[in-house]
C-alpha cells in the first residue's frame, strides 16, 4: 500500500503543492490538510504515515515565522502529534515548516512545548533566494540515510533561518549527532560566510534531526528540485540525478516498510 | 478598559538585523555619522486582557527566551539617547493584529478584545533634536499610514456612526455648483457634470451621496479609458478610437489559441493537456508615489487579484515587475516638494513587491528597472502577474439572474476612498496630503487563503462568474458582473473593519483582498462552507436581479438606484485631437573612444545596465518549484537570463515563458520607433530563450502624462507602433492598461512630464522546456554568431549616448519582415538543438550581451569588429532583435541562417576576458572581474551586497 502522506495546510502556507508532487513522484498517496479539517476531526493525523509542514509564511509569520502554527499546533494537537511521534512516524518540516517544528518543540527533542533552539532573522537583514550547497552530516536522520558525505544543492529561500541556540546547546545537539546539513563553500568546507551561508546559521546548521532520526527539518528546499530541469544549471550537467528526490524516497521507503 | 504593553528586544549580543538596517540607512542616506547604534524593540499592545495574562502572551508567543528578553508595562530600552515609537495610525489596517488575536484566542484568552503592534527605534549618540526629526521623518515614518506614538492609547477599538446617506441638490446647481462639487473629490469635467444633472431631472429627483460617487468613479479615466476609446482626430483627420485599433489588430491576426481577449479580468491563452494560461499587466505609479511600500504591495496584490478573478478562478503562478525611478542618488535639492527620494521608493517598492509576492507564494521571476532623471516627480511602477486554468473554465462568467452576490475576502474599511478617481487626475504637492486615503497596506496572507478557497470552490463548479474588487470596490465589481442583468445589494451586510462607514463609503471602498462571486442559490451553503475551512469570510450581499438597474439599501433604506446603460453607457464617446510635433535633440559629437576598458566599465555600470541580482534574491523567485529558466544563473549564479521559463504543470514538459520590453527614453525621441523597439525586445527576450514565434500573446501598458494634443499625438504613434507590430508578427494584443497621468506640478506652476512608457509584455507556450536555452556560454572553444539586423548608425536614445550627456534623435529602425523571419530562425535551430546558449542585444549593446554571457559562462570572448564599421557603433548600438548565439565549432555554415542576416563574431576562450580586434589590430582585452565588478557594484550600493 502506498504510504499516506498529510501536508498541512494553513492561511500562508504556499510551498504545499510542490511538496505534494515530491512526495508523489517517490510513490506515496498525498492529502492536503488544511489545519481547521484537523482541528475539526474532519481528517485524522493518525491515518497518516508521514506529515509534512510545507514552506511558506504560516498566518504571514506575524511575531516570529512559524510561532503563530506552532502555538495552534502545541494547543490543539499535543496529544495527536504526541502519538504520532511514538507510532514512529516521521515529520518533516521544511523551511517554514522547520521554524514550526523547532517552535514547537519537536525539534530537537520532540518535547512538545519546550523550545531549545531558534530560527532567528538572517544576518543579512532581509530574505534571500538563492541556491545553497550543504553537506550531509553523520546522523540517524531517516531522511538522508545513504547520503552521508554528500554535498547537495537545495534552494534557500527565506528572511528568518539562522540556527541560533546557546553554546552548550549546540555541543549537546553535536554530540548527540543531530546535525543532519551544513551549508559549505565551493570547495566543500563548512563555512560562515556569505552567500554560502546564507543567514549566518551558527556552526553552518541548515538541518537538525531528533535523536529517534524520524523527525528533520531543514531550511532549504529540497522539494523544488525533484525534477532535473529545477536546477538553474540543468542546461550544463544534463543528466544529473536531483538532489531533493532522495529526502522523499527515502521517506516514504520507510513509511512503506513500517 | 486598560491596555497591557510588551516590549520585547533582541538579547544584547545578538545581531539586531532591524536595527542595523536603520543605522546603514541613516549613515548612509544622511549622511550623519554620530549615531553610533540602533536597537529595536516590538511593541505589542492588548486591550480586554490582564498583567499575568499578558505575562503569559509574552512567555508562549512573543518572544523566546533562546534569544530575546521581554518586559510587561515596562519600557525594556532604558539606556538609549533617543526612543522613538512608530506605529501604523488608528484605522490603517495593521495586518499581524488578527495573528495576534488569534493566536491569543488559541491560548485560551476569550476576553481579548484588540490588539496591536508597533516598532521601538532606539539610538545611541550625541543626535541632536532635529537630527532624530530628521531620521523618524525621512527613513522611519510615512505620514500617510504612520505616526510617532508620543503616550499610549487609550483604547485600540476604532468607531464611530455612519454619516447617513445625503442628497446632493444638483439640479438647482449652475456651472459653477457643478465644477465645485466635482473638484477634489469627484475629478469629472463640466460636461459630464452637465449629463449626470440631466439624467436626474429627467429622472425628478435629486441624486444620494452614492450615486454620484458610484458615476464619479465609474466615468473616471482610471476605470472608463475615455482617451483610448475617444474618437481620435490626428493632423485634421479622423482615426479610429486607440482601443480599437489594437482590438481590431486582434481580430485580424485571429490567432487560434486566443481564447479570451481584452474581456476578462486577463487575457488568456490556450496552453496544453486541456489548460490554459492567463496574464494581465497593471500600473500602481500614484499610490506608489506617495506610500511606496503599500503602494507597490497593493498593485501587487490587485493584479493576482485579476488572475484569481479571470474565467471561473485561475491559478496565479508568476508575477513581474517593472520600474522606472529617478536615479537613487539624486540630491535632495533635485526632489520637487511633495515627493519622495527616488533611492527610498525603490528600495520599498521592491519591499512592497517582495512581501506581497513573497507571501502569496507567487514567484517573481522576470523584471526590469529603469532611471531617468524625470521620473524624480513620480515613479512608474508596473507590475503583472500570470496564471493557469482549465480550458473548459477559461471563458469570462455570466452571472445568471437570482445568483447570490457573495462578497469573500478582507473586510471593508475607508481605505483606498477615491483611489480611482485620484489615480485619474494628475498629481499635485496637495496630493500627499489630500488624498492620504487613496493608500493602504497589503494583507497578503488574506489573499493568500482566499487564493485556495477559489481554485477549491471552481473546481467543485460553484463559481459561475467571479472578479475582484479593485478601484472602486463593491460598485466596480457588482456593477461590472452585473451589467447586462441588474443587482440589488444590502450595503449593510458588509463586513466592516470598524464602525461608522457610510453607506457611499461602504460602496466605494477600495479595501484591498475582496472579490465578488456570483453563486447558486443551491450552492450557497456548500460555498460559504468551504470558506470557513480555509477561514475566509463569505458574506450574501444580494443578488443579480433581470431589471437592468444597480440598486443598493442600507438598513431597509434605499440609497441608490441608477440605470445600469446610464451608468456603463451614459458617457458620451470623446472627440480629442492629436498632433505630433518633434523635438530635435542635440547630438553628440563624433567621438571615438581611446580608453575602452573605461567606456565599457562605465557601460556595464550605467544604471540602465548594470546587474539587478540584489533585488531578484529578495523575492523568491524559485516558489511552486517551476522554474526552468530562473531570472539569474550561470556558474556563479549571477549572470541574467532574457526570459522566464516555468512548467506550471510540475511533472511534464509544457513551458510557459515570460517577457517583457521598455525603453522609456525612446518614446520621448519617436514614440513609433520607441514602441516598436519596446515590442521587439519583448519578443525578442522570449525567442532568445526558444519560445515558438507563432504562438505568443502581447499585453500594453501606456503609462502615458496627462494627454494634450501633442501627447494624443505620441500616443497615436505608439499605438499604431503596437498594431503594426502585432499585424505584421502574427502576436495578438489580448489584455492592456492605460494610466494617463503622469504630469506633476509643483507649487510654482512647473509642470513636469514624466517620460512616456510603453511596456510590453509577451508570454507564449513551449512543448518541451528541455529545447530552451539559457544565456549562459557553455564551454571553450565555440564559436559565436551574431544574428538580426542591424541599423547600426542608430544610437540614439542609447546608454553609450547618456554616458556622453546626450539623447540624440536617431532611435533604430525594426524592419518587421525580417524581424519575423529572424524569430522563425532562431526558433528553429534552437529547437533543432544548434544552440548551446543565447542572449538578446538589448541595453547596452552587444558589449554587454557579451559581457553578461561570459559571466554566466566564466569564460572569455573574442570577436571581430568588421572593418568599415564604427566599433563604437557595433559594440553599443541597441537595435532590438539581435542576438548573440554560442554554437557548436563542428556546425557548417550551411546549417545555419541562410535566410536571415548574420554573421561570425568569434570565439569562447579560456581567458577571462572580454577581447576585440578590429580590422586585425587588437582593440582591447578587458578582464571579466572588472568588468562584473562595474556591473554589479550600482545596485549593490543601493540594496548592499
Amino acid at each position: 500500500m502506498k504510504p499516506r502522506v498529510c501536508v498541512l495546510r494553513t492561511d500562508g502556507t504556499n510551498c504545499d503543492q510542490e511538496t505534494a508532487y515530491a512526495f508523489e513522484k517517490c510513490g506515496a498517496s498525498v492529502e492536503l490538510v488544511h489545519v481547521n479539517q484537523l482541528r475539526n476531526r474532519d481528517v485524522r493525523l493518525r491515518d497518516f504515515q508521514i506529515m509534512a509542514i510545507p514552506g511558506g509564511f504560516s498566518y504571514g509569520d506575524d511575531v516570529h515565522s512559524g510561532k503563530v502554527l506552532a502555538v495552534e499546533m502545541v494547543s490543539f494537537f499535543r496529544e495527536e502529534l504526541s502519538e504520532f511521534v511514538a507510532q514512529h512516524k516521521l515529520l518533516l518540516g521544511i523551511c517554514n515548516g522547520f521554524q514550526v517544528l523547532v517552535r514547537t518543540g519537536l525539534l530537537p527533542d520532540a518535547d512538545l512545548g519546550k523550545i531549545k533552539v531558534t530560527l532567528m532573522g538572517n544576518d543579512s537583514g532581509r530574505f534571500e533566494c538563492r541556491w545553497v550547497d550543504m553537506r550531509v552530516q553523520k546522523s540517524p536522520c531517516i531522511l538522508t540515510e545513504g547520503m552521508e558525505d554528500v554535498v547537495v544543492s537545495y534552494q534557500a529561500a527565506h528572511g528568518e533561518g539562522k540556527f541560533y541556540a546557546e553554546p552548550e546547546v549546540l555541543d549537546d545537539l553535536e554530540a548527540r549527532g543531530l546535525v543532519v546539513l551544513r551549508y559549505v563553500d565551493r570547495s566543500g568546507n563548512e563555512t560562515m560566510s556569505h552567500p554560502q551561508n546564507p543567514n549566518g546559521s551558527l556552526r553552518a546548521i541548515a538541518g537538525l534531526c531528533d535523536p529517534s532520526g524520524r523527525i528533520f527539518g531543514l531550511m532549504p528546499h529540497p522539494e523544488r528540485y525533484v525534477d532535473d530541469t529545477q536546477h538553474p544549471l540543468w542546461r550544463r550537467k544534463k543528466g544529473a540525478e536531483p538532489d531533493g528526490l532522495l529526502v522523499f524516497q527515502n521517506a516514504v521507503r520507510y513509511a512503506g516498510n513500517s | 478598559m486598560s491596555i497591557q504593553e510588551i516590549r520585547v528586544i533582541i538579547k544584547p549580543g545578538l545581531p539586531d538585523a532591524h536595527g542595523g538596517e536603520v543605522l546603514a540607512e541613516v549613515q548612509n542616506a544622511l549622511s550623519i555619522t554620530t549615531l553610533r547604534q540602533v536597537r529595536t524593540a516590538k511593541v505589542y499592545r492588548f486591550e480586554g486582557i490582564s498583567p499575568q495574562e499578558a505575562g503569559m502572551l509574552a512567555e508562549n508567543l512573543l518572544s523566546e527566551f533562546v534569544f530575546q528578553i521581554y518586559t510587561v508595562n515596562q519600557p525594556v530600552i532604558k539606556d538609549a539617547d533617543w526612543l522613538v515609537e512608530v506605529a501604523y495610525k488608528p484605522g490603517v489596517m495593521n495586518p499581524e493584529a488578527a495573528s495576534l488575536v488569534k493566536a491569543a484566542r488559541d491560548l485560551g484568552l476569550s476576553g481579548l478584545k484588540a490588539a496591536d503592534s508597533s516598532w521601538e527605534y532606539a539610538f545611541y549618540g550625541p543626535l541632536s533634536a532635529a537630527e532624530v526629526d530628521l531620521i523618524t521623518s525621512r527613513l522611519l515614518v510615512n505620514d500617510t499610514v504612520q505616526h510617532i506614538v508620543t503616550r499610549s492609547p487609550e483604547t485600540l477599538a476604532i468607531s464611530g456612526e455612519p454619516t447617513p446617506t445625503r442628497t446632493i441638490r444638483i439640479r438647482e446647481m449652475d456651472d459653477a455648483g457643478l465644477l465645485a462639487l466635482s473638484k477634489n473629490r469627484l475629478f469629472l469635467n463640466l460636461e459630464e457634470m452637465r449629463l449626470i444633472q440631466h439624467y436626474f431631472t429627467d429622472t425628478g429627483r435629486d441624486p444620494t451621496d452614492c450615486e454620484i460617487e458610484i458615476l464619479a468613479q465609474t466615468w473616471s479615466e482610471h476605470c472608463v479609458h475615455k482617451t483610448f476609446k475617444a474618437r481620435v482626430i490626428v493632423d485634421g483627420v479622423e482615426k479610429q478610437p486607440f482601443l480599437k485599433r489594437l482590438q481590431e489588430a486582434t481580430r485580424q491576426i485571429n490567432h487560434p489559441l486566443v481564447l479570451s481577449a481584452f474581456v476578462d479580468n486577463s487575457g488568456v491563452m490556450d496552453f496544453y493537456d486541456g489548460w490554459a494560461v492567463c496574464g494581465k499587466v497593471e500600473t500602481h505609479n500614484s499610490p506608489s508615489a506617495i506610500e511606496p511600500y503599500g503602494g507597490a504591495a497593493t498593485g501587487s496584490g490587485g493584479v493576482f487579484r485579476d488572475i484569481m478573478g479571470t474565467g471561473q478562478g485561475a491559478k496565479v503562478i508568476a508575477s513581474t515587475d517593472m520600474f522606472c525611478f529617478a536615479p537613487p542618488d539624486l540630491a535632495w535639492d533635485d526632489i520637487p516638494p511633495g515627493c519622495l527620494h527616488p533611492g527610498y521608493l525603490l528600495r520599498r517598492v521592491v519591499a512592497g513587491v517582495r512581501d506581497y509576492g513573497n507571501r502569496m507564494g507567487i514567484p517573481t521571476n522576470n523584471g526590469s528597472l529603469h532611471f531617468h532623471r524625470d521620473f524624480r516627480a513620480k515613479p512608474t511602477v508596473i507590475v503583472g502577474s500570470y496564471g493557469i486554468l482549465p480550458r473548459d473554465k477559461a471563458a469570462k462568467g455570466q452571472p445568471r439572474e437570482g445568483d447570490l452576490i457573495i462578497a469573500i475576502g478582507g473586510r471593508t474599511g475607508r481605505d483606498g476612498i477615491h483611489g480611482a478617481t485620484f489615480s485619474s487626475a494628475a498629481m499635485t504637492e496637495h496630493t500627499i496630503s489630500v488624498n492620504a486615503q487613496a493608500v493602504q497596506i497589503g494583507h497578503p496572507i488574506e489573499e493568500k487563503r482566499m487564493h485556495d478557497v477559489i481554485l477549491m470552490a471552481r473546481d467543485e463548479g460553484l463559481i459561475p462568474a467571479i472578479t475582484d474588487c479593485g478601484a472602486g470596490g463593491f460598485a466596480s465589481a457588482v456593477g461590472e458582473m452585473g451589467a447586462e442583468t441588474g443587482a440589488v445589494i444590502a450595503l449593510d451586510r458588509a463586513p466592516l473593519k470598524y464602525s461608522g462607514l457610510a453607506p457611499w463609503e461602504i460602496l466605494l471602498s477600495e479595501s484591498q483582498e475582496r472579490m465578488v462571486v456570483a453563486v447558486a442559490p443551491e450552492n450557497r451553503e456548500k460555498f460559504v462552507g468551504l470558506c470557513a475551512r480555509y477561514n475566509v469570510e463569505a458574506t450574501v450581499l444580494g443578488s443579480f436581479t433581470s431589471d437592468g438597474r444597480f440598486r443598493a439599501t442600507f438598513e431597509g433604506l434605499e440609497v441608490m438606484d441608477l440605470g445600469m446603460d446610464f451608468l456603463h453607457d451614459g458617457l458620451p464617446q470623446r472627440l480629442m485631437p492629436a498632433r505630433w510635433e518633434a523635438v530635435v535633440q542635440p547630438e553628440p559629437p563624433v567621438t571615438a573612444v581611446d580608453d575602452w576598458a573605461d567606456a565599457l566599465c562605465a557601460v556595464l555600470g550605467h544604471l540602465n545596465v548594470c546587474s539587478k541580482e540584489p533585488i531578484v534574491r529578495v523575492y523568491d523567485h524559485g516558489v511552486q518549484g517551476t522554474n526552468a529558466l530562473p531570472p539569474f544563473n550561470g556558474v556563479d549564479g549571477d549572470a541574467p537570463n532574457d526570459s522566464a521559463v516555468l512548467t506550471p504543470l510540475l511533472g511534464k514538459p509544457y513551458g510557459m515563458v515570460i517577457g517583457h520590453g521598455l525603453n522609456p527614453i525612446l518614446n520621448r525621441i519617436e514614440p513609433y520607433r520607441g514602441t516598436v523597439w519596446a515590442a521587439a525586445e519583448a519578443v525578442s527576450n522570449l525567442v532568445a530563450a526558444g519560445a515558438n514565434p507563432d504562438e505568443i500573446m502581447l499585453i500594453d501598458n501606456f503609462i502615458w502624462p496627462v494627454p494634450d494634443e501633442v501627447m494624443m499625438g505620441a500616443l497615436d504613434r505608439a499605438v499604431d507602433a503596437c498594431a503594426d507590430f502585432s499585424v505584421q508578427l502574427g502576436m495578438p494584443f489580448i489584455s492592456g492598461k492605460d494610466s494617463l497621468s503622469s504630469t506633476y506640478r509643483t507649487t510654482d506652476g512647473q509642470v513636469i512630464q514624466i517620460p512616456p512608457v510603453v511596456c510590453i509584455s509577451a508570454f507564449g507556450r513551449i512543448a518541451d522546456v528541455r529545447r530552451t536555452v539559457s544565456a549562459d556560454l557553455k564551454r571553450v572553444g565555440t564559436r559565436l554568431l551574431l544574428l538580426g539586423q542591424r541599423d547600426l548608425a542608430a544610437m540614439g536614445g542609447s546608454v553609450f549616448y547618456d554616458l556622453l550627456g546626450y539623447t540624440g534623435n536617431n532611435v533604430p529602425q525594426v524592419d518587421l519582415s525580417v524581424l519575423r523571419r529572424v524569430f522563425e530562425t532562431l526558433y528553429s535551430r534552437i529547437q533543432a538543438g544548434r544552440v548551446l546558449a543565447c542572449h538578446d542585444i538589448s541595453e547596452g549593446g552587444l558589449a554587454t550581451a557579451l559581457a553578461e554571457m561570459c559571466f554566466g559562462g566564466g569564460v572569455g570572448v573574442e570577436i571581430d569588429i568588421p572593418s568599415g564599421i564604427p566599433a563604437e557603433q557595433f559594440l553599443f548600438n541597441e537595435t532590438p532583435g539581435c542576438f548573440v548565439l554560442e554554437v557548436d565549432s563542428s556546425l557548417q555554415d550551411e546549417d545555419l541562417f541562410a535566410e536571415v542576416p548574420w554573421l561570425e563574431l568569434g570565439r569562447t576562450v579560456s581567458d577571462p576576458v572580454l577581447s576585440a580586434v578590429s580590422g586585425g589590430r587588437k582593440l582591447f582585452s578587458v578582464g571579466l572581474d572588472d568588468l562584473k565588478e562595474n556591473w554589479q557594484k550600482p545596485m549593490n550600493g543601493v540594496f548592499g551586497e
